[in-house]
């Protein structure tokens, strides 16, 4: 009934106003939540960029390096390596990334795979590890 | 329709000014995010500024400083100055930025009672940790590559290292890639870079501030997606040593590659020792000792050497931390 009265009592530029903070509520809702998965994969070798792809599509790209072929899978949203030629597979082993910033890196084979997108807002700015 | 809700209005315009700035922001400040596969790790360099040009060839700059000192420093180099020194039998001339870093390493080594040893190259060879094939020496093995080594075996007069025993084989491991990350912070601020950050590995070096303190995350030693705890830190650089970094396992015992020079194996009483120091070249030989150290010697180093502070998980997952940190430690 609480309701009602106040509906009663608003003017047509009250709910005007009201919309207007709703439709922004959302927008900015719609925004941040965007923010927060990486949009594209970018694999480079050597500071140069060997493969760009949505990260919204599944795809399997083989990359060639010093060392051979490394495998990189899209599925999704997710990108990881799925095989690699080089000695440790310590670039299998880094599991999927799908956030802006994260990163995939195949060192003994020279390749580094990148997700790209709008910055997602974490509780810091860097890790040392 | 009548304005019967003034306040509304003007709460409104205000909210409106405010977002239509925010999203302008009218200072244009850009930022330039690059990476790049060097020293055997992921480098990633963070530069802000005015002129994205600019930063863009200084932040080429730095990367190129940091193959540089790559070239001078790597083992796996035939013509590197580590490479000739640990074939040459007495010792040989290497280049300033070698020598410098030799230099510290020193101190370093000095100051942590051996801890910090530059001369285990024979002995990372024999476990092969990070190669293909590792195994577990075994002790005889571990007690040839330990003979002659130490920090009495390396002697440095200017630019030239004394060896006083022809097989060390000389090890930058622990010491050159804090070296090349202050390179590439001098190279940035030589460019006029004021706010940038350059991570190589998770070994972080920091250039101004965003308007606010850095928040470094610390990686928790069994958690790969977590964090130990975030510290709240100026202008300055954190390097950690982990025994997850680089290790293998065999008969259910992780064998990694952080050696204690007093027994050829790995050092035990760490998980991980995180350093914030002036300068990365301090913070990874500080980590280094420290994680060989322990918590309660590691600490008592760290606590010891002017302008440092650190956070050491010992092996039973408790962490120490120096007096000096606290206040800027956030917990998870």
């Amino acid at each position: 009934m609480a309701v009602k009265a106040l509906l009663r009592r608003m003017t047509p530029l009250d709910r005007a106003i009201v919309l207007i903070l709703l439709a922004g509520a959302a927008t900015t809702f719609f925004y941040l939540g965007a923010g927060a998965r990486g949009q594209r994969v970018v694999a480079e070798q050597n500071g140069r960029i060997v493969f760009a792809a949505p990260l919204d599509e599944n795809r399997t790209a083989s990359l060639t390096g010093p060392l051979g072929e490394t495998v990189l899978s899209i599925r999704d949203g997710r990108a990881r390596i799925l095989s690699s030629s080089c000695p440790l597979k310590i670039c299998m082993g880094m599991g999927e990334v799908s956030r802006a910033g994260e990163l995939l890196a195949c060192v003994p084979n020279g390749l580094l795979v990148r997700i790209e997108g709008p910055p997602e807002k974490r509780s810091h700015d860097l890790i040392s590890y | 329709m009548r304005f019967t809700r003034p306040i509304i209005i003007v709460v409104l315009l205000i909210a409106l000014a405010f977002f239509s700035l925010q999203r302008l922001a009218g200072d244009g400040t850009e930022t330039v995010r690059r990476s790049r596969l060097l020293m055997g790790t992921v480098v990633e360099i963070e530069a802000s500024g005015k002129d994205a040009e600019r930063l863009d060839r200084t932040v080429t700059e730095a990367f190129n400083e940091m193959e540089r000192i790559e070239g001078l420093m790597s083992p796996r180099r035939p013509d590197s100055d580590v490479a000739r020194l640990s074939l040459s039998p007495a010792g040989t001339e290497v280049s300033p930025e070698t020598a410098e870093v030799i230099d510290l390493g020193l101190d370093v080594s000095a100051a942590s009672d051996g801890a910090f040893d530059m001369t285990l190259g024979r002995l990372k060879d024999l476990w092969g940790i990070e190669t293909e094939s590792p195994r577990v020496p075994s002790p005889t093995e571990i007690r040839e590559a330990l003979a002659g080594c130490g920090r009495q075996a390396l002697r440095l007069e200017g630019t030239r290292v004394i060896k006083t025993d022809p097989k060390v084989a000389v090890d930058l491991g622990g010491i050159a890639k804090g070296y090349a990350i202050d390179r590439a912070i001098a190279v940035l601020r030589q460019g006029g870079v004021e706010i940038a950050s350059v991570n190589a590995g998770g070994d972080i070096r920091l250039l101004g501030d965003k308007g606010r303190p850095w928040r470094i995350g610390i990686r928790h030693p069994r958690d790969p997606d977590g964090l130990t705890a975030t510290l709240i830190l100026g202008e300055t650089a954190v390097v950690t040593s982990g025994d997850y970094e680089r290790f293998f396992e065999a008969d259910g015992v992780r064998y990694h590659h952080l050696f204690d020079p007093r027994t050829g194996t790995p050092a035990s009483l760490s998980r991980s020792a995180t350093v914030v120091a002036k300068t990365a070249v301090q913070a990874d030989a500080l980590s280094t000792a420290a994680f060989v150290l322990g918590p309660e010697a590691g600490l008592k180093l760290l606590e010891d050497t002017p302008e440092v502070e650190g956070l050491i998980v010992g092996a039973d997952g408790a962490a120490v931390l120096t007096t000096g940190l606290k206040g800027r430690v956030e917990w998870p």
